[in-house]
């Protein structure tokens, strides 16, 4: 099995088709992508939910919550398929420190707020 | 265990909430239900024409946009003459 986020963070670099829940497509060079699937495209043509308009766009970021479907290159599956069948069982869609109960933002809130320098500028912007 | 991991590697049907109709290889799945679908056809219904199918090829399908996916039933498949078969669109799930 493949995971929908390794197939894409695979396809970084190949000409995508990414439509929107809006209609509108971005066709473009995957340039790159996260975990929650906001991606960078480079060289776009978007063309309108009708189809009947299109602009041309050097780079554009799409929030990965307004995604319906990405069409990719066909062989990108092909060069995944052996890897990926030793690490499903453990692997998350999560970025490391942000799993379900993880302290990870506990952590880096707490360093945040032990950073002097940081309160000093804060307080002195409070007051 | 997701209940989806018994589709992987099978054909399957997927209606999307915008009312399309997706045939395609389960390759892959995540927590998120967003799917992968290899060597996939659209079926698109028409009232007065006949069932088109397009090849649309490697798809991933964000689990927003699923409204059903299930596993395709070879046999009734193979004795379904799909040309004959005509049907308006499906409506857009509305929210």
């Amino acid at each position: 099995m493949v995971l929908p986020l390794s197939l894409l963070k695979a396809a970084q670099g190949q000409p995508v088709l990414v439509e929107l829940k809006s209609g509108d497509t971005y066709n473009g060079h995957l340039v790159n992508i996260d975990s929650w699937m906001n991606l960078n495209l480079r060289e776009v043509v978007w063309t309108s939910r009708e189809g009947d308009r299109f602009w041309k766009i050097a780079e554009i970021y799409v929030r990965g919550n307004t995604v319906k479907y990405l069409r990719v290159p066909e062989e990108i599956v092909d060069t995944l398929t052996d890897q990926q069948s030793q690490t499903t069982d453990k692997s998350s869609s999560f970025p490391k420190n942000r799993r379900p109960g993880s302290r990870g933002n506990k952590v880096f809130r707490r360093k945040l707020l032990n950073n002097s320098a940081l309160r000093k500028t804060t307080l002195g912007f409070i007051t | 265990m997701s209940l989806l991991s018994s589709y992987v590697d099978k054909t399957v049907s997927v209606v999307t909430n915008d009312g399309r109709i997706l045939i395609g290889i389960l390759k892959g799945f995540d927590q998120s239900c967003n799917v992968i679908l290899e060597s996939t056809v659209e079926r698109i219904f028409g009232t007065d024409v006949a069932m088109q199918e397009v090849a649309v090829g490697l798809y991933v399908l964000r689990g927003d946009d699923i409204a059903i996916l299930g596993e395709l039933d070879a046999e009734k498949e193979s004795e379904t003459d799909f040309q004959q078969i005509q049907a308006a669109p499906l409506r857009p799930v509305v929210h």
